[in-house]
């Protein structure tokens, strides 16, 4: 082994090791995670783009079609600048389906496991140059620096390498739709490499070679006139060809793709890609010309080896090193990624498509073991075909060879954007038909260049066109006119149709509401286990539900429904959809009823918030009406809700949500019979309904009774969404209003009974006290006398209450004009206390008058005796045994304030506010007229005073203490 | 969503005028450069429409 091949070989796996060293620093967490996860990063291993043919591609291309190497570049600079209308759509199919591949997206849309084969069969044959051109740079690299003999074997180290790095860093999640941090991190680097190669390798072209651009341009001007006149050049329908396959390859290829789509990174991201990306290719591409032109004037420029032209710039071997590591740092990433994709496509498509799985223990070890096999043979064929094929032909030839394939695909991408009428057979049929005479044309004949027949010169283009022009035109033109004749003819499944709109560009997916077999999230698991075994049901189960948001416990169809499509998507990612698709439709089944299925309201409808920045013209405005109709119902003070016909709840406004208590969505798309309690039968009781409203049902919501009234009406039966809207009034203030009607009438009447009463009691008290007075006069036994005494005191009394009573039937009006003479407050104190003792022992109660004496208000000293007596009296009652009640009175400005205080038990809260209400008493039946505190209420309003409660009193615990506010006597 | 039209009429014309790139390699009356500060002034007019673009649907 020479030294040049010792040194180079330690370069070339220093650099790997390097690769290694920088993927386990990031896969520890050294890193941070802002770092790794930068926008940057992702826009730089975006840069997997640029290959190996980015550089010595780019050359050859160049030295025999001047700026046409450019198309390359240029190609794909302008897939990226339509991110916002061609890769942001795709991202969005890809991240909501978990589509993680070509080869996925077509089994997606075109509902066929054989479509996804067959585009993963297009690829791996599409992506065998391509990877052979990688290793036969390493390989030609290899001989060119140390005149090995042995390239391939040298290549072949360096590809188990590569594998190596790929299967240790690539392949640690079982999930292919996930970002790999330490993966991207690390491609961004080597594009980073890579970039500083070219531009360093530019700068010796320009200031090593030439002196600066100036003597660049008098070189171009002078003899570099005769080197770039004897360059052919592109014909402009070739060019544009070649610019076609290159923006196809940008987004087709599956290493492009998989870094595009497949690590789940933002959409700002990839529209900030789509200047970020062409800017890198154009920093990429500025430096091939100049190495070219400084090849040229050095007079180190050989044809046949033009690809290799940077080797040429200069004797050093330090040049020739950079040359060789941009190389590496180009060919390994694209390798790898390339592996990695392929390895995906091949696993779902085909060899779980071959072998379904089966409940297995560890599912997601044996998914894991696969694609590492995989990686390793994707990346042993590309060497394979580069040892058989590859070193026979040149870098141009393996690459348009890779490029045409890919492109077949693209009329079935398109349409699958662009045109919801394409099918399944119309796409099948033109691919079928362009990958044919992409074989023919020009991938057998790389295999079998002297079996395969000479292809035909078509009328598409000259007879002296490039072979691949030919090629590329016949297929591409017969694939679309295959794609577009056969669709047209032939009739579309209603599952593709539904997937169709799935991915259209213009379309909102119209999913149908059906019920699931299972009837809570807790049912999934064991469905789920015959396909994946118990752990992956499980895991896959709650790792849908937390991608949700959702609860182990879940029973709203609607939830169920979201599940359902989530795990699907889940197990896309893992499995590819065929095989998702076929183990969710046999273990998760729908249930197919005789009713028919509608359209799913609510997910229409959030699927189209999602996506209203991307509604433009007509459509905007009549969402813009859709949102303003939505508000208004959403915000219509009474109660709404709206049912399906399968009596799923669709609708749920504030205003019920305020009523219920119950967010809109914890019940939306919940059966009305699981609703929460009262709710699930009044609701059930409307819909039952025919056009009768279901009046002031009385219902406790939040421990208060409410009194609602509903109303339902049938949404259009012509409509195929069909169901009914209830709306739900609440009609409590209007039943307690009509209650106090009802109640004030009953106060009128006993209001009138009780002054007929009072008239009828007049004349017996009268007579009572006619005789106490001749009692009076009969005796003159003290006793008897104070007896009689009382006697009279009280009939005048029970007169006054009388007269109050009537006074009060009578609006208010007092039978007699109220006198205005001063009274002690200290005097009629004690003759009210004197007057409690004799109705009643009070004997457990004590009374403690605390009125100072010279306080005198101005009124009647008899009805404020009553007043106290009455306030006495309901302190007394309120007491327990050992009771103490206290009067007390100061003077406040022109008032006096006269405060009655007990320890007894409170009033109570409900009654509190109608206290001063006649007939309103907490007493038992036949204690209490509810009239005391009326009457009291009453009197002092008739002295221009207020009566103040507070229960319990400022500093106590419990007890009451009224406070009578009367004007001073002056 | 008008400026994706933009961007769009912008790469279909661009695809169709494209091959007048290439009549500079070779013309000593064409500076080298030219078709490397259109394609700069691309992608500073994608620039300029992508931040066009966030105020539009803000």
């Amino acid at each position: 082994m020479s030294v040049e091949l010792v040194g180079l070989l330690l370069l070339g796996f220093g650099y790997l090791v390097l690769l290694f060293g920088c993927g386990f620093v990031i896969e520890r967490g050294w890193v941070p995670v802002r770092v790794v996860r930068h926008p940057v990063v992702y826009i730089l291993a975006v840069g997997v783009y640029a290959s190996a043919w980015a550089i010595y591609g780019s050359l050859e291309l160049a030295a025999h079609a001047g700026y046409g190497y450019l198309a390359y570049y240029l190609g794909a600079a302008g897939a990226f600048l339509l991110a916002p209308v061609l890769l942001v759509p795709i991202q969005r199919i890809t991240r909501t389906y978990q589509l993680a591949s070509l080869a996925d997206l077509f089994a997606f849309r075109f509902r066929s496991r054989w479509a996804g084969s067959l585009v993963t069969l297009v690829s791996l044959l599409a992506v065998l140059p391509l990877l052979a051109l990688q290793v036969k740079i390493l390989g030609e690299a290899t001989h060119l620096m140390t005149g090995s003999d042995s390239p391939a074997l040298i290549a072949l180290l360096f590809c188990a390498a590569i594998a190596l790095f790929a299967v240790v860093f690539g392949a640690r999640h079982s999930q292919l739709h996930a970002r790999h941090d330490t993966l991207l991190a690390t491609i961004a680097l080597e594009s980073i490499v890579k970039l500083l190669a070219m531009l360093a390798l530019g700068g010796i072209a320009l200031f090593g070679v030439f002196d600066g651009p100036g003597d660049l341009q008098q070189w171009l001007e002078g003899p570099g006139l005769a080197y770039q006149a004897a360059t052919p050049q592109l014909e402009p329908a070739q060019w544009r060809t070649l610019l076609l396959l290159f923006f196809a390859a940008a987004f087709l290829m599956p290493h492009l793709f998989h870094i595009t789509f497949a690590e789940t990174l933002s959409r700002r991201t990839l529209l900030q890609a789509s200047w970020t990306l062409p800017l890198f290719l154009l920093l990429m591409a500025l430096p091939i010309p100049l190495i070219l032109w400084a090849t040229q004037a050095r007079g180190t420029f050989d044809v046949s080896i033009a690809a290799y032209s940077a080797f040429a710039l200069s004797e050093s071997w330090w040049v020739g090193a950079l040359v060789f590591i941009a190389g590496l740092a180009a060919a390994s990433g694209t390798m790898i990624i390339i592996s990695l994709a392929l390895s995906g496509m091949i696993l779902n498509h085909v060899v779980l498509v071959a072998h379904p799985p089966e409940a297995r223990a560890d599912l997601y070890g044996w998914l894991r073991w696969l694609r590492r096999a995989l990686i390793g043979a994707v990346i042993f064929g590309g060497w394979l075909f580069y040892r058989t094929v590859g070193m026979h032909n040149d870098l141009t030839t393996l690459g348009l060879a890779a490029f045409v394939g890919m492109a077949q695909c693209l009329p079935g991408m398109l349409a699958l954007l662009y045109w919801p009428g394409a099918n399944r057979k119309g796409m099948v049929s033109g691919l079928l038909i362009g990958v044919m005479i992409w074989l023919w044309g020009l991938w057998l004949p790389l295999l079998f260049p002297t079996v395969i027949p000479a292809f035909p010169v078509t009328p598409l283009a000259p007879a002296d066109a490039p072979l691949w022009y030919h090629v590329t035109l016949l297929a591409l033109v017969l694939n679309i006119m295959a794609l577009i004749v056969v669709s047209l003819f032939t009739r579309t499944s209603t599952g593709e149709k539904s997937a169709a709109e799935a991915c259209s560009v213009d379309a909102v997916i119209r999913s149908k509401r059906l019920p699931l077999d299972a009837a809570t999230a807790e049912d999934f698991p064991q469905h789920l286990a015959q396909a994946l075994g118990d752990e992956a049901a499980q895991r896959e189960v709650i790792r849908a539900l937390k991608d949700l948001g959702l609860a182990v416990n879940e029973r709203r169809p609607y939830a169920l429904r979201r599940l359902r499509d989530r795990i699907q998507a889940n197990l896309s990612g893992l499995m590819g959809p065929s095989v998702a698709r076929d183990i969710v439709d046999r273990y998760l089944p729908y249930r197919h009823d005789d009713q028919p299925a509608t359209d799913d309201i609510h997910f229409v409808e959030s699927r189209l918030e999602a996506y209203r920045s991307r509604l433009t013209g007509l459509a905007r405005e009549l969402d813009g009406l859709r949102r303003h109709h939505r508000r208004t119902l959403a915000y219509l003070p009474i109660g709404l809700c709206v049912f399906g016909d399968d009596e799923e709840l669709l609708m749920w406004n504030q205003a019920l949500t305020a009523l219920s208590g119950i967010e809109g969505d914890s019940v939306i798309g919940a059966r009305r019979d699981s609703l929460p309690t009262p709710w699930a039968a009044l609701l059930g009781q409307a819909l039952a309904l025919d056009h009768t409203p279901l009046y002031k049902q009385a219902v406790t919501l939040h421990g208060k009774t409410y009194f609602l009234t509903l109303h339902k009406a049938v949404l259009s039966d012509h409509d195929s969404r069909g169901g009914s809207v209830i709306l739900i009034e609440d009609h409590t203030e209007m039943k307690w209003l009509e209650d106090e009607l009802v109640h004030a009438a009953r106060l009128a009447s006993i209001g009138q009974l009780a002054a007929g009463v009072a008239h009828e009691i007049g004349n017996p008290i009268t007579g009572i006290s006619s005789l106490a007075q001749n009692l009076r006069y009969d005796t003159d036994d003290p006793a008897l006398l104070e007896t009689a005494d009382q006697i009279q005191q009280l009939t005048q009394r029970v007169t006054r209450i009388v007269n109050s009573l009537v006074g009060f039937a009578h609006g208010g009006r007092q039978a007699t004009p109220l006198p205005i003479e001063p009274v002690a407050l200290s005097s009629i104190t004690e003759d009210a206390l004197h007057l409690i003792h004799l109705a009643r022992a009070g004997d457990d109660v004590t009374f403690e008058n605390s009125c100072p004496d010279q306080l005198v208000v101005r009124g009647d000293a008899q009805r404020l005796t009553q007043v106290m007596v009455n306030l006495l009296s309901n302190a007394r009652d309120a007491c327990q045994t050992q009771g103490h009640i206290r009067i007390e009175a100061g003077a406040q400005h022109a008032q006096a304030w006269w405060r009655v205080i007990d320890n007894g038990q409170g009033i109570d809260p409900r009654v509190r506010d109608r206290l001063f209400e006649p007939f309103i008493t907490t007493k038992a039946a036949g204690q209490g007229t509810g009239l005391g505190l009326a009457l009291a209420y009453q009197i002092v309003t008739e002295h221009q005073g207020k009566i103040e409660i507070t229960s319990p009193p400022l500093g106590h615990s419990r007890g009451t203490a009224i406070t009578l506010w009367l004007p001073l006597y002056s | 969503m008008y400026v994706y039209r933009i961007m769009l009429f912008l790469v279909f014309g661009g695809y169709l005028l494209s091959p007048l790139l290439m009549n500079g390699w070779g013309d000593p009356d064409i500076a080298w450069y030219r078709p490397f500060v259109i394609w700069g002034g691309l992608i500073a007019l994608t620039l300029w429409l992508e931040q066009k673009r966030k105020l539009d649907e803000r």
